[in-house]
């Protein structure tokens, strides 16, 4: 291989590279586990609510209010229970709209 | 497409370049090289495929799968109980290549070489990865019980790997006289969906009910307690009275020995069953190719990083899923797929080269006891230099004693989680 086509193939090999992981911020990793019962980006194809639409203080507000046991849940609670003040925000950063 | 090659194969891409220009040709048997290899396309597989995607759509991903069609073991019960045909949880891997760009290879894979980063597929070619992601999922450990082996399951079923084995019990419940019993024999821990047995026992008996009234259930227990008995027994009071008998280890309930060909098994303290179906989930262990490969402990399981999965016996392999030590979460579907994508972001991240990041998961492990009474246990779950251990506070069970309305609000989520997390599997 010629020294030229050498580089080409470098460059190419270069471009090709993944410069950086995507996402995997520490807001992303918490809100992995939301999809497999709020579906995939908290879109949910069942008779799970979506959380794609929510403002974040209103999912802040919901997750506070889960754990606290203010809020009617079957297992919600349980969950919310499992995440702190700076955990809540952070999901809710996340999978929330606007403002 | 093009190929994508990290950082790590660029260096090895560079090092060929350079052989092959001193050398000659490289040797014709060289394997395909790709970034990630994931063997087994159910719970953890596909999920792990799917985000590896995409974090990374540059990244090269195969997923190896034997089965062109994928039935869950999740609701696989229902089917048992007449609820939901078999089709119903048939899923394909269509859209995982398709739209997340994985590619696909329909093929058994035979082994796995930690060492040199190879895998052998079933027709004997070879895939080289940087790194691979197993969730091979189990295997039964067959000879556990004495008689009980792959031929004695086509007679006296498990069904705890959903297809056939679903179809082959479901048949043997419609063939049975009134009157018949019906024996599921459940093993000790660990093993696949730890409630599973037990919502399979009330699904058949909601089945029963109706359609055998003069039928019981008689479960066979290895273990003396189990995932959520106080809900089920609640339950089976209410929806099941006399129906349902459960018998404990301590009260002889442990079968050791199985007789196919005569249809009888055998306790540890001698007592012999007989009846019109027998379901036997059998003694299980990490799937074959974990184990061949060198990555399973002495009880036959894989110890693994609890934030990376990263083998503890090897490193660039994953394990994820039923096959995996994973502290202190069960053996479930959601277990699987919340440890694929934590997988797939250490993954991602190594491959870049950058720090892994410490796991956070959830599992919510629904059973249905009705079709319209579900019950539920949950816990969020962290990544510890302890391995994975429950948040304490976090999760639970149902409440007891909670009324219709609440068994039916879960019995909804339990099918809308099914909806969500095939859809965050298969896209």
């Amino acid at each position: 291989m010629s020294r030229r086509a050498m580089a080409a193939a470098c460059l190419l090999v270069a471009v090709a590279a993944p410069a950086v992981a995507g996402d995997t911020s520490e807001g992303t990793i918490l809100a992995l586990s939301c999809a497999a019962c709020h579906g995939p980006d908290g879109v949910s194809p069942g008779s799970i609510p979506s959380i794609d639409r929510l403002k974040p203080s209103e999912i802040e507000a919901a997750l506070k209010a889960f754990r606290q046991g203010t809020r009617p849940a079957t297992v919600m609670d349980r969950i919310a229970s499992g995440y702190s003040d700076a955990e809540i925000l952070l999901l809710a950063t996340h999978f929330g709209k606007g403002k | 497409m093009m190929p994508a090659i990290s950082r790590r194969g660029l260096g090895r891409a560079g090092a060929a370049v350079a052989a092959s220009a001193a050398l000659g040709p490289v040797r014709a048997n060289a394997a395909r090289k790709v970034d990630v290899v994931v063997i087994g396309g159910g719970f953890g597989g596909a999920t792990a495929a799917r985000y590896l995607k995409r974090f990374a759509p540059t990244l090269s991903v195969v997923l190896i799968e034997q089965n062109r069609v994928f039935h869950t073991c999740p609701f696989s019960n229902l089917v048992l109980g007449g609820l939901r045909r078999l089709s119903d949880i048939a899923h394909t891997h269509e859209r995982l290549s398709g739209d997340s760009g994985v590619e696909i290879v329909h093929q058994r894979a035979v082994a796995l070489d930690a060492a040199n980063r190879t895998v052998r597929l079933a027709d004997g070619s070879e895939i080289g990865f940087e790194k691979a992601v197993l969730s091979p999922g189990i295997d039964m450990r067959w000879g556990e019980l004495d008689g009980y082996d792959a031929a004695a399951a086509e007679v006296l079923p498990h069904a705890w790997k959903a297809g056939p084995q679903t179809a082959l019990l479901r048949r043997q419940l419609e063939a049975m006289a009134d009157g018949e019993v019906v024996i599921i024999a459940p093993p000790a821990n660990p093993f696949r969906c730890p409630p599973g047995p037990y919502e399979r026992a009330s699904l058949i008996a909601h089945w029963l009910k109706r359609n055998r009234p003069k039928s019981k259930v008689l479960i066979l227990d290895a273990k003396d307690r189990f995932s959520k008995q106080a809900l089920f027994r609640q339950a089976w009071a209410q929806l099941y009275p006399g129906l349902i008998e459960h018998v404990p280890a301590s009260d002889d309930g442990r079968i050791v020995s199985v007789n196919a060909s005569e249809g009888w098994i055998e306790t540890a303290f001698g007592a012999r069953h007989t009846a019109g179906v027998i379901n036997i989930i059998p003694p299980q262990w990490a799937g074959a190719i974990a184990r061949d490969a060198g990555l399973a402990n002495a009880d036959g399981w894989c110890p693994v990083d609890p934030s990376t999965f990263a083998s503890e016996m090897t490193p660039d392999v994953h394990v994820i899923g039923d096959a995996a030590v994973a502290g202190q979460m069960p053996k479930s579907g959601f277990s699987a797929n919340s440890q694929g994508k934590v997988a797939a972001a250490n993954i991602v991240r190594a491959l870049a080269g950058e720090e892994p990041v410490s796991g956070s998961f959830a599992n919510t492990c629904y059973s249905l006891v009705a079709p319209d009474y579900g019950i539920s246990v949950a816990k969020v779950y962290r990544s510890t230099a302890a391995g994975i251990v429950g948040v304490d506070g976090s999760g639970g069970l149902s409440p007891m004693d909670a009324g219709p309305d609440v068994r039916a609000h879960e019995a909804a989520f339990a099918e809308g989680w099914y909806a969500s997390i095939t859809k965050d599997m298969f896209g």
